[in-house]
């Protein structure tokens, strides 16, 4: 018996072992030196003259006025794209779901902008948002007037955010969608004996029954939104007047281009706990509902 | 009476999705139409529904299409992000599949927080620890290297969970039998468990690829030599060319997004199952 629990041993450390290296070389190592770097002022360009400097970096970053107002930024960003995305979801799976023809057509319609690059995606819509762009002539056809989007402070990230929206809520339907197949049909059924309306069924059996999955798709929407870069860096270069730098990009610029690692894991430090809280609020809010459930059927 | 009413609605509902469907996917469809067209053309159709609807075939059809492959790199990124894709599935899939069962199935010291810890890894954003990795990678003088840039993402925890997840289901009885036969472990892994789970080594490899195809960040940092680029990035290097045209842009996008189109279609089936395993998990 001891012999099999040490092969046992030696077998599955045979097994996760070269996943572990990886892991602790390109994960666990660089999480703890950015929190190590995060107390120091480590300039890659002169390792030598690093030194211990406590918390001045958490100190300097919330008073750098670009790092606030890329935090700004993002929470605009957050706000705006997180309805559009979530309720856009919801409401294309509760469409394709009642739908009785072409229903796999509208499933693949609608996802195919997810499977697209970011790059790609920003790439097509720097020229639908061009001031001589397509959007801008149907616009002008329809007798509106002309639009700066992305060239302006006021409509960048809100033109950004839309975009993003088009490009991930297919995601988030067919989230939605293997929910709304999951809900057993005799829930439907006994409202119907009682002449439940339209509304009242959907209010009182499809909601409830999608409640923990609309948490999972929020949460998860949010902390995507919170980690955007790629369309302000291909789009906008973080412009016009800082409009469009986000938390991430500032991170990824103060790193690679100043080359502040210090300054920059201070900022990833901030960041990884406060998507950590988001994590830890999602987990709360779902247990709870299973909680809830396993109390009913008991 | 009503069964005609509903369904009446019923084909209304389908007109307005349809309708729908056209409206969301316009930028697709102007992307694909204008890609045939010179400059000229394309600011001419504006004004009209012929933006939206590609040229008559005839000669000059293909004329983006041929100047980006022949006067540009193009080619060669594709092939190289092909590699590299096919590259990371087979590490990815034997590096996490290997881990996977193990967390499943062998029963070695600390094996439940191993799983705890793959769990918690999932949340950590890759984008907070890019920079200290290219700095190592650096240090290693593997910059501008293929190692440099697949190393650091062979191992995904997201990848390791899921799986554990099928494995932990296989049937015990299976490995006793084989284990008689004196089939070891490593062969068993590779001769039954990888066949029997499929569906999970597809779902795998599809999200592999397609990461691999989209990502931006990551080969941006380690490649800078040009006979090494992926697509997203020769991209970059081709829409910055003065010279590129619109039409020849949208030659360039298009092309990008034919191989996803075509492994998504190929594969949609795991792709939505991937989908909505993520929501399953957590929900």
């Amino acid at each position: 018996m001891m012999k099999k629990n040490r092969a046992n041993s030696i077998m599955g450390m045979a097994f996760f072992g070269p996943a572990l290296v990886l892991l602790t070389v390109f994960l666990f190592i660089p999480m703890i030196l950015t929190v190590i770097y995060s107390f120091t002022d480590y300039f890659a360009l002169s390792p030598a003259t690093t030194h211990f400097v406590g918390l001045e970096n958490f100190g300097k970053i919330f008073k750098d006025e670009l790092f606030m107002q890329s935090f700004g930024n993002t929470v605009k960003f957050v706000l705006i794209i997180v309805p559009l995305q979530c309720l856009g979801a919801l409401g294309l799976a509760l469409l394709i779901n009642k739908v009785t023809y072409c229903k796999k057509y509208f499933k693949v319609a609608f996802f195919v902008p997810v499977v697209m690059s970011l790059a790609v995606v920003s790439t097509l819509w720097m020229q639908i948002y061009s001031p001589e762009g397509i959007l801008n002539t149907v616009l002008t056809n329809m007798g509106f007037d002309p639009q700066p989007f992305i060239h302006s402070t006021d409509q960048a990230l809100p033109s950004i955010a839309i975009m993003s929206a088009w490009q991930g809520m297919g995601y988030q339907m067919i989230i939605f969608l293997g929910g709304l197949q999951a809900i057993n049909p005799a829930l439907y059924e006994a409202a119907e004996m009682d002449h439940a309306s339209a509304w009242k069924k959907f209010k009182d059996i499809t909601l409830p029954e999608l409640k923990p999955l609309c948490v999972f798709v929020f949460i998860t929407v949010t902390i995507g939104a919170f980690r955007m870069i790629v369309q302000p860096m291909v789009m906008t270069g973080g412009g016009p007047s800082n409009s469009t730098y986000t938390i991430v990009y500032d991170i990824y610029e103060t790193g690679t281009v100043n080359w502040e690692i210090g300054l920059a894991s201070a900022m990833a430090v901030v960041f990884v706990i406060f998507v950590v809280i988001l994590t830890i609020i999602q987990n709360v809010l779902t247990k709870d509902k299973e909680d809830k459930h396993e109390n009913k059927k008991k | 009476m009503k069964t005609r009413k509903s369904k009446v609605l019923g084909i209304i509902l389908v007109v307005v999705m349809i309708i729908l469907s056209l409206l969301f996917l316009f930028p697709v469809v102007w992307m694909i139409a204008n890609s045939f067209k010179g400059d000229a053309a394309i600011t001419a159709d504006m004004n009209t529904i012929q933006a939206f609807v590609p040229p008559a075939p005839g000669k000059g059809f293909f004329n983006n299409y041929v100047s980006i492959i022949t006067d540009t790199n193009f080619l060669r990124y594709m092939l190289n992000t092909l590699f590299y894709a096919a590259l990371l599935i087979v590490l990815g899939v034997v590096v996490n599949g290997l881990a996977g069962y193990a967390l499943a199935k062998i029963k070695f010291p600390f094996r439940d927080k191993w799983l705890m810890i793959i769990m918690m890894l999932m949340i950590i954003p890759s984008e907070t620890i890019i920079t200290i990795n290219f700095l190592f990678i650096a240090k290693l003088g593997l910059l501008n290297t293929v190692i440099g840039y697949i190393l650091p993402m062979i191992v995904n925890p997201f990848n390791i969970f899921l799986f554990r997840q099928v494995f932990v289901s296989l049937p015990d009885d299976v490995y006793e039998a084989a284990q008689l036969d004196h089939c070891g472990p490593v062969k068993y892994f590779f001769t039954m468990v990888l066949p029997m789970s499929k569906t999970v080594v597809a779902t795998v490899s599809v999200f592999t690829f397609l990461n691999v195809w989209n990502d931006y960040l990551w080969p941006s940092l380690v490649f800078t030599s040009s006979d090494l680029l992926t697509t997203q990035i020769g991209l970059n290097s081709i829409t910055s060319n003065e010279n590129t045209t619109m039409g020849q842009t949208l030659a360039v996008i298009t092309l990008i997004t034919i191989p996803v189109i075509i492994i998504y279609s190929l594969f949609s089936k795991q792709i939505v199952e991937g989908v909505v395993s993520t929501g399953s998990k957590e929900g």
